[in-house]
């Protein structure tokens, strides 16, 4: 059979290498391995930005049905990525600044890192100045589950705080702290 | 540590309206829980229907309609909430306008303070006086100059005039209406302006 693109029913275009069974096991040889590596941290970042996720498990891997099941699995070839091989990838991943266990202390769930802390931190704030909210308070709820959809909703309370702390850097963020929760005011910096 | 400098101080009106909308966030995920309550009752409610316990199914739907109540409760309160912190916010715009104008205010009365009538009236004394000085320069130094040499002076000075006049025409006609060309005509034409004005008031009184 030959190798060809997928469009799964979410609309994500599968790279042909998915369709490719080797693709879903670890490679011994060290140059495939790693150019095979190269492809999966590529197709995960793709499809979470795609989709919109931000926490993969190894969990993922291991019971279907989740969210991961376009691109963890291929029932075309009946191929599924090893929980192995796909914590492994996480770690690599950790490594390379693309994703981080969150909570940390842990390796079986990763945030993954499809904008750096740093790209998010530039949204938030051009967010914050297109709708307005410059210099009022808002609570990280509120910039996590807004009334009317952002490039932010969903975005996960730790990393919404990296973006925050990023920007409070620059004066750009303030971090104020009640014994309630916290909120956050932007500056035009 | 040296950053936090420049950024506002953190003041208990702030912490009042953070307060404020951590409270609003509460009620909304208390709303989120209590409507993922209401579909569950529904469900209950046709599950038992479906296997014939209608006695429970009524139950089920007495709780649900409970559970709406609630909701509605949340709504005005949470409309309260909201109602609370647009007032506060918008009265935080009015301190800042407020702020504004009072610092408006004060610059101008400072420039006022510079500008007072007197330095103004000294300054324009002044400059009546240096001006004056400069006249008087101008006069001894044209006094020194003969009658003859004035007048050539003066004919020189209406023979450049001509010719600027006579090369800034062409130019000058290209869009322009036609300006009258010379001064006796002018004259000439208010003199007749003069006369018909004349004759026109003679009949008046006879």
């Amino acid at each position: 059979m030959a190798l060809s693109t997928h469009t799964t029913p979410s609309g994500f275009l599968l790279p042909s290498i998915h369709s490719a069974p080797p693709f879903f096991t670890e490679q011994p040889n060290q140059s495939t391995h790693a150019h095979l590596t190269e492809k999966w941290i590529h197709l995960i970042l793709t499809y979470a930005r795609h989709k919109r996720l931000f926490v993969l498990r190894v969990e993922d891997a291991e019971v279907p049905g989740g969210e991961w099941d376009e691109i963890l699995r291929n029932e075309r070839i009946n191929r599924r990525i090893l929980p192995q091989y796909l914590s492994s990838l996480m770690a690599i991943m950790v490594a390379k600044n693309l994703a981080v266990y969150e909570p940390s202390k842990q390796t079986r769930a990763v945030l993954l890192y499809w904008r750096l802390p740093e790209e998010w931190a530039d949204v938030l704030h051009s967010w914050a100045t297109a709708t307005g909210q410059l210099n009022t308070i808002l609570t990280f709820y509120e910039i996590s589950d807004p009334p009317i959809q952002s490039p932010l909703s969903g975005i996960p309370i730790p990393l919404l705080r990296r973006a925050i702390t990023i920007l409070s850097r620059s004066n750009r963020a303030q971090i104020i702290g009640v014994a309630d929760g916290e909120g956050v005011r932007f500056f035009v910096g | 540590m040296g950053l936090s400098q420049s950024a506002p101080k953190i003041t208990a009106h702030d912490r009042a309206i953070l307060d404020l909308k951590l409270q609003r966030d509460k009620l909304k995920q208390y709303q989120k829980k209590i409507q993922v309550v209401l579909d569950r009752e529904h469900e209950i409610a046709k599950a038992h229907l479906a296997t014939g316990q209608k006695d429970r199914a009524v139950i089920a739907l007495r709780r649900r309609k409970y559970q709406q109540s609630l909701l509605l409760k949340t709504d005005s309160q949470l409309e309260n909430l909201e109602q609370l912190v647009s007032t506060i916010e918008f009265s935080l715009v009015e301190v800042s306008v407020l702020h504004g104008l009072k610092q408006g205010n004060e610059v101008l009365k400072e420039i006022h303070r510079e500008m007072s009538i007197e330095s103004v009236e000294k300054l324009m004394d002044e400059t009546q006086e240096a001006r004056e000085y400069q006249r008087e320069i101008g006069d001894l130094l044209a006094n020194r100059l003969t009658h003859d040499e004035e007048d050539s002076v003066q004919a020189e000075l209406l023979a450049l005039q001509g010719e600027a006049l006579g090369q800034a025409e062409p130019k000058v006609r290209l869009d322009l209406p036609s300006p009258p060309r010379s001064l006796p005509l002018v004259s000439e034409e208010a003199q007749q302006v003069l006369q018909e004005t004349k004759r026109e008031r003679v009949p008046l009184p006879g």
